[in-house]
């Protein structure tokens, strides 16, 4: 019986001594917290803030500039080639030649294209151009090559007080202390990115829902980079900038996979100390499992149905409606709202290549898709298909909006004007006009008739990213009900996956197995019993 | 009840590691199929992995300890008894019928478990080790060859892992119904030590004999002499193991004997003869044994040795006056001989006895003979004159 216990004590040890030694290399693995080991950064600890110019001693800088053009023609005095580059960059032209499937290379952008929101800038320019980095581009006709035209200040003000005004074309508001802003100036801040980038749409997060307001000054709890109480990090520390071209491709408006800002270019490709986590980035965007939420704080757009827009109160006046959180639900200008905080992002296979629903394509889906994120399992970037596929996540905008049921396209509505009569839909509440006067004036053909559709559209996420405590855990998606993936059925994913088939047969073999012991067993006691008795009434 | 060691050292290590691992990897991996959860999702990965790099490493081992040691026999299938034992398991089990096959050293498996013991080997086992390894390393475009998806192999691996449960269960269960009690076979593959009744651990004792001559008789391949070579060996480990000792000393003194020694079956064939024997009948051991001892007589003395053969075998024992013999060679002896039947299991199965050769005696009687008739001759020619 020593001996016994002997070997199977022995038997133990061995067997564990594997599972120690694992365990032991694996809590040399356990993450060690912050500084986080990245390439091409550098710590806010380790760095001189010092601004390298003083801007206020500038004498140019302090003469009584009688219009913001004034303004640009003092910077471009010394900055004397800068504007060669901005003007070079899609921030200033709102559009750039992509490639589009089937469709070839076209010239994308602001200018041009479409969405589910206020549709398109399209006879709205001066409203909409409040977030371009020009001054004057009231419509189509806007000078593009005019250096003075460009808005330096609305990136560079540091002091917080430059605004443009509503409806102005792209103008300072008057409010604004020109002198104060223009010695004032630096790199760009969240604060400068963030008046066009939190509040596209119309208002705060109505499209990213991982870009709004609170990212001005984010905890980490928010956004693990911007946080001040972390590193505190600027846009454009991802956003890298050479001679104002910036980092960073926006699929509402883009379809190639090029000059990306990535997660990669500071934690590389293996940022985790696991093997099996980093092998997970082949086919996983970090994003997937970092953003495990967005829209953490204020609330974001997440259905816009405009065909209910028009709707006016008994003085014809029109009507506000709000939810519960505050949130509109209902303009009479824009129609119905959804809105929704802490969302659950929807999980698609992306390969960094999108596609885009023009003005002038037919419409063959429904709901139409305004932009197409390429991929699948499949895809593994082998046959030019941009990048390797992987799972993303998304936010999904639907929504409702005019289209031209004869002509089989989306409309570009005339929405704004200053004044009643001019066609805009926000002035006159008249589709028909609006859409008459916004398709003329891109000269384009419009049937007489609209009605809505119902749209989709694409917006991969990329901030919001949370602390590392809160990222997805396996069982996230390696379950088998209600997974994160639960929709994305391309591909066997283990801990979701499941042959039904195999696993009846699996069970039933098991059961029978079972089943055949345990009866088996049964008789040997009955049988051998009556055998045992007979026996020993023989004896 | 005598034990009788079956399973060596490494044998038993190998067997409950092995289920030891397999069991976790059973447990592990069933979570990971989203059966239930127990570890959770990341613990199962992990040590499933690791769990199977061990088992990895188990098998490279054990399959070098088939290799070295020969033990790989064991599982060359065989159809012999098969239904037997199916048979047995089906209906005998339960009227206490005799096991149909006996569990020795060089026979461990009946012909059921050799069958499907190979066939995991052969067949299950490589399947888990393959699909495992392809789920592991091929999942991800990382090594130019890739899988269009795991589910083809998810689905092999997740057969195999029920198939290995179905066997693990009838494996258990079958445990109590072979050995002498329900836990013996389990405690037997735990000490190594088999608890048999006696005539099982005879056979198996025989058999390892058998096994160890054979063994050495291969080695020894080219001695012509090699029966009388073995035997002596054999004797003298016996010897000195003091196995049957008494009975060696009194076979050397036949073995030795100035006498001739030879002991005939019923049917009358030479069973054993000494050196002694052999000298005197000029033959040599492979030309006598299994022979007749019609050989050694001419037509009329057979006969009569016939008769005293018959008497023999009745019980008797004759101490027998001078016999002609014929030699190999044609040539003719006389020796003295003694015959006493020979007892086995209480039945007289054959005959021995001593020959003393009177040859020289024979012939120099004769020779007075003839000396004594010629003097008598040349008396009477005396007379006569």
């Amino acid at each position: 019986m020593k001996k016994l216990l002997v070997i199977i004590l022995l038997m133990l040890l061995t067997s564990f001594l594997v599972f120690a030694l694992k365990d032991i290399s694996e809590e040399d693995q356990q993450p060690v917290d912050p500084p986080v080991k990245v390439n091409n950064y550098v710590y806010k600890a380790d760095r001189n803030t010092n601004p390298r110019v003083d801007h206020s001693e500038f004498e140019i800088l302090k003469q009584e500039f009688k219009s913001a053009h004034d303004v640009t023609a003092a910077c471009l005095s010394c900055h004397n080639r800068t504007h060669l580059d901005v003007m070079g960059t899609s921030h200033w032209l709102w559009q750039r030649s992509e490639e589009l499937k089937g469709k070839g290379v076209v010239p994308l952008g602001k200018r041009n294209i479409l969405n589910n929101f206020c549709i398109g800038v399209s006879g709205s320019e001066a409203t909409c151009t409040r977030c371009h980095i020009g001054y004057g581009y009231a419509d189509k006709n806007f000078n593009f090559d005019e250096p003075t035209n460009i808005d330096c200040l609305v990136c560079h003000d540091n002091s917080g007080t430059y605004k443009k005004a509503k409806g102005g074309a792209g103008y300072p508001d008057e409010s604004v202390d020109l002198n104060y802003v223009a010695q004032n100036i630096g790199t760009s801040t969240r604060a400068n990115c963030g008046v066009c980038h939190f509040w596209g749409g119309g208002g705060n997060n109505v499209k990213h829902g991982d870009l709004e307001i609170s990212m001005t000054e984010p905890t980490t709890e928010i956004d693990v980079h911007m946080g001040i109480d972390g590193e505190d990090m600027q846009c454009v520390e991802c956003h890298t900038t050479e001679r104002h071209q910036m980092a960073g491709k926006l699929y509402a408006l883009s379809s190639e996979n090029k000059n990306r800002a990535t997660c990669e270019q500071c934690h590389t490709n293996t940022p985790h100390k696991d093997k099996l986590l980093n092998e997970h980035n082949l086919r996983v965007a970090c994003q997937t499992c970092h953003i495990p939420v967005y829209a953490k704080v204020n609330s974001t757009k997440m259905w816009w149905d405009w065909s209910t827009a028009g709707r006016l109160d008994e003085n014809g006046n029109q009507i506000h409606e709000s939810d519960a959180d505050g949130n509109h639900n209902y303009l009479s200008i824009k129609g119905n709202f959804v809105y929704d905080d802490h969302v659950i992002p929807e999980y698609y296979w992306f390969n960094g290549t999108a596609n885009h629903q023009l003005i002038t394509d037919k419409i063959d889906t429904v709901p139409v898709q305004m932009n197409t994120l390429y991929g699948s399992y499949k895809d593994k970037g082998t046959n030019g298909s941009g990048g390797v596929s992987k799972i993303w996540p998304v936010k999904v905008h639907r929504g409702k909006q005019i289209y031209d049921p004869v002509n089989k396209t989306l409309i570009q509505p005339k929405l704004w004007s200053k004044n009643v009569g001019d066609s805009a839909y926000w002035k006159d509440f008249d589709w028909n006009k609006a859409a008459a006067a916004g398709m003329k004036y891109l000269g384009l053909p419009y049937s007489g008739q609209y009605d809505f559709i119902e749209t989709e559209m694409y917006w991969p996420l990329n901030h919001m990213v949370s602390k590392k405590e809160k990222s997805l855990t396996c069982v996230d998606c390696h379950t088998r009900h209600e997974g994160r993936l639960a929709d994305l059925t391309d591909f066997y994913l283990p801990g979701r996956d499941r042959s039904a088939f195999l696993d009846g047969f699996g069970i039933l073999v098991i059961l029978g197995t079972l089943l055949g012991v345990i009866i088996h067993a049964v008789l040997r006691r009955i049988l051998r019993k009556k055998c045992f008795f007979q026996n020993e009434s023989i004896k | 009840m005598k034990k009788i060691y079956i399973y060596k050292g490494f044998e038993r290590f190998w067997h409950w590691s092995q289920a030891l691992i397999i069991g976790f990897l059973g447990l592990t991996g069933f979570e990971i199929h989203g059966s239930y959860k127990l570890f959770g999702f990341d613990h199962a990965v992990r040590w499933h992995s690791t769990a199977a790099w061990a088992f990895l490493i188990l098998i490279v081992f054990a399959i070098f300890w088939h290799i070295t040691t020969g033990e790989w026999r064991q599982y060359i299938p065989t159809t012999k008894l098969l239904k037997e034992q199916f048979m047995y398991y089906i209906g005998g089990i339960f009227q206490n019928a005799p096991h149909p096959t006996n569990k020795t050293v060089y026979n461990k498996f009946n012909p059921l478990q050799r069958m499907i013991y190979l066939g995991l080997k052969i067949l299950v086992i490589p399947i888990m080790v393959l699909t495992g390894f392809l789920y592991l390393y091929f999942h991800y475009p990382k090594f130019g060859i890739e899988l269009d998806g795991l589910h083809s192999v998810a689905l092999f691996h997740t057969f195999g892992a029920y198939i290995l449960l179905a066997f693990v269960i009838a494996h258990v269960y079958l445990t109590t119904v072979t050995g002498v009690k329900p836990l013996s076979s389990i405690k037997a593959m735990i000490t190594g030590w088999e608890e048999m009744d006696e005539a099982e651990v005879k056979k198996v004792v025989e058999e390892e004999m058998e096994v160890a001559l054979l063994d050495i008789k291969e080695k020894f391949k080219a001695g012509a002499e090699k029966s009388d070579f073995l035997d002596e060996a054999l004797e003298g480990v016996e010897e000195r193991l003091g196995v049957v000792k008494r009975d060696t000393k009194f076979r050397d003194a036949i073995r030795n004997s100035g006498a001739g020694y030879f002991c005939i079956g019923r049917d009358g064939l030479y069973k054993e003869v000494n050196e002694t024997w052999l000298k005197l009948y000029k033959y040599k051991r492979d030309e006598i044994i299994g022979k007749h001892y019609r050989l050694s007589r001419n037509e009329e003395d057979f006969k009569e040795l016939e008769a005293t053969v018959q008497r023999v075998l009745q019980g008797e024992t004759i101490n027998h006056g001078e016999v002609k013999r014929i030699c190999k060679d044609g040539s003719i002896g006389y020796h003295t001989l003694t015959l006493s039947p020979v007892l086995i299991n209480e039945k007289i199965e054959c005959f021995e006895g001593f020959i003393i050769d009177t040859t020289d005696k024979h012939l120099a009687e004769k020779e007075l003979l003839k000396k004594q008739i010629r003097i008598e001759e040349k008396l009477k020619d005396r007379k006569n004159k």
